[in-house]
């Protein structure tokens, strides 16, 4: 479905002159990126900088005052979060974005919500053929959870795993659709160290295997360096800086506004 | 490893959002071997349980599934009775007709009542938006005389099936029996399907649904517009049940007896609301003899029940059904 975004290399989201503003606040001013396909960006800078205001912006959950967002030759800004999502945008969020009444695996079944081909009178009539495009989802939920090793949760309420698991969870619903584009913000917060090498091995193996592409919003450093490609650096607003990690830990700017004065 | 407790605990999750196929279908049959048991005024009260049946699952979408605090359910149940009464009344039409037109408008009520749901309007706004909605439809009773013939009320004729009256309390139970359990069973669908994973993830999480590709305004409207379908219908049946309709049944009391049907049977559970209905509507009956204290022992049921059953009856289900429950728990 999304297999002409999926071609290494090409352009797959670009951001162009996005502004967001809040009230009178200029939440992003005059932002443009690129992240290419199978490309891990990482998206770093104080608290405030307007990080995750990108991430809501790109997933139409904030409407942009100036610019425009393309993934591949379409444009996405203006469409509603749930077609974004479709067209292969999907995320996770801050401060978790599970459904905590559902068990883990209705979680990932939400995820694949648009992959269920059941039309509303055969669900409503209990048809067989609604009937088989569950069966077929539960199946490939399964699946997925096994991928990631985690398939004994599944019938575990989101709200009662702990806060790792939860997290596990969220970038399963996220790629259940193999969506090209992936955004993770803070995914490593609350992990334990060796979790978050998990994580990393996780993102590195995802974007190799099936050619995803990453966002990534991320305090963890450590994790920020070992698994982009790139690095863009938000402050207040603005786009500092957009470099390969060697090259931004050396940024002068980069380092006055992230790491404060030396 | 998972222990036995871990595993029980989730198997009784999964049967208790997957109403199991087999039984579900067992209930209304062996309700069929009902009638010859009851005489013409308890067989009148058992057909009332059965209106309020829809009034408890249909409610129960809205406040339960979907999570959003609308209380315009009597409004939806006497715009169904309305309608079907109206149809029958004025115009004789046929009864089948007259249901559906019942169901209906119940529907377009629902699809009226979630527009302020989807401009944002959450929670205690709703709650009185949705309540005030409910006082303007007993006005728009009382006042449209010319169809409703207002504070007096519509008296609704012997209803006929194809030309066979049905004139006792039995010959509507078959009915009623039929149309209550095909609802129930599409209510029992939509909910476990995508659709109504979709709700409850609009309930827990609104803006995570939308990023997962749900449509959440759609499924708002298609939410409250089912609820007032299934309520709807209740209301129809009442009228024909009832055979009058007049403003003072579809007060704020009203609106109260379906709430507590929903929280007394469990919320967000399709099986809950039919022991709410089936419990709230027998108990005034039972209590009877009791002249003087029956709305006392009523309300301290329904707290005794809300202390030691915090999930409601339901909950009382859900020990017992261990016995059937391995044959069900996968999907």
């Amino acid at each position: 479905m999304f297999d002409t975004l999926n071609r290494p290399g090409s352009r797959l989201l670009s951001l162009t002159d996005v502004s967001v503003a809040f009230g009178g606040l200029a939440a992003l001013s005059d932002v443009s990126l690129t992240v290419a396909a199978g490309e891990v960006v990482a998206v770093i800078g104080p608290n405030g900088a307007g990080k995750t205001t990108l991430f809501n912006a790109v997933t139409g959950l904030v409407p942009l005052a100036r610019g425009r967002i393309d993934l591949g030759d379409q444009r996405i800004d203006g469409l509603y979060p749930h077609e974004i999502s479709e067209k292969g945008v999907r995320r996770t969020f801050q401060n978790g974005g599970l459904f905590g009444h559902l068990t883990v695996i209705e979680n990932v079944l939400a995820g694949l919500h648009s992959r269920i081909a059941a039309n509303q009178l055969s669900i409503i009539l209990g048809l067989p053929s609604a009937r088989r495009a569950e069966r077929e989802a539960v199946a490939r939920a399964r699946e997925l959870l096994a991928m990631l090793g985690i398939e004994r949760l599944a019938d575990e309420l989101a709200s009662n795993i702990s806060g790792g698991q939860q997290r596990m969870v969220e970038i399963v619903r996220a790629i259940a659709t193999n969506p090209p584009l992936l955004l993770l913000d803070e995914p490593a917060v609350g992990l334990a160290p060796p979790v978050r090498q998990e994580l990393g091995a996780i993102i590195r193996r995802l974007t190799k295997s099936q050619g995803l592409a990453v966002l990534l919003i991320e305090h963890a450093i450590e994790l920020v360096m070992d698994v982009s490609d790139r690095i863009v650096v938000l402050n207040y607003g603005q786009k500092i800086a957009d470099a390969a990690p060697a090259e931004v830990r050396s940024d002068k700017a980069v380092l006055e506004a992230y790491l404060g004065h030396a | 490893m998972i222990d036995a407790r871990e595993a029980d605990a989730a198997l009784n999750r999964r049967t208790a959002r997957h109403p199991s196929g087999g039984i579900f279908w067992l209930v209304p049959a062996v309700l069929l071997l009902l009638p010859p048991l009851l005489n013409d005024y308890t067989q009148y009260i058992v057909n009332l349980a059965l209106v309020y049946v829809l009034v408890g699952v249909g409610f129960n979408v809205v406040i339960g599934n979907l999570g959003q605090l609308a209380f315009a359910n009597a409004a939806f149940f006497g715009l169904g009775a309305y309608a079907t009464g109206i149809l029958l009344h004025h115009y004789h039409a046929p009864l089948l007709l007259s249901i559906v037109a019942g169901a209906i408008v119940g529907s377009l009520a629902g699809a009226l009542v979630s527009l302020p749901a989807l401009r944002g309007i959450r929670s205690f706004y709703l709650a009185i938006i949705t309540l005030a909605f409910g006082e303007l439809m007993r006005w728009v009773y009382v006042n449209a005389e010319a169809w409703t013939l207002g504070s007096m009320g519509l008296h609704v004729p012997r209803p006929a099936l194809f030309g066979w009256v049905l004139s006792t309390e039995k010959h509507k139970f078959y009915l009623f029996l039929g149309i209550v359990t095909l609802l129930v069973a599409a209510t029992a669908n939509l909910l476990r399907s995508r659709i109504g994973r979709g709700f409850m993830a609009i309930r827990d999480n609104e803006l995570a649904a939308a990023a997962m590709g749900i449509p959440t305004a759609r499924y708002m409207v298609l939410a409250f517009a089912w609820s007032g379908f299934v309520v709807g219908t209740g209301g129809a049946l009442y009228a024909i049940l009832v055979r009058q309709v007049s403003p003072d049944a579809f007060t704020l009391l009203e609106l109260i007896l379906h709430f507590g049907i929903v929280i007394v049977g469990g919320l967000t559970r399709i099986a809950g609301s039919i022991l709410g209905a089936v419990a709230l509507t027998m108990a005034p009956e039972l209590l009877r003899d009791l002249p003087g204290y029956e709305e006392l022992l009523i309300a301290c049921l329904m707290i005794l029940i809300l202390l030691f059953l915090p999930g409601g009856l339901v909950t009382l289900f859900d020990r017992v059904t261990p016995l059937f429950r391995q044959r069900y728990h996968r999907v």
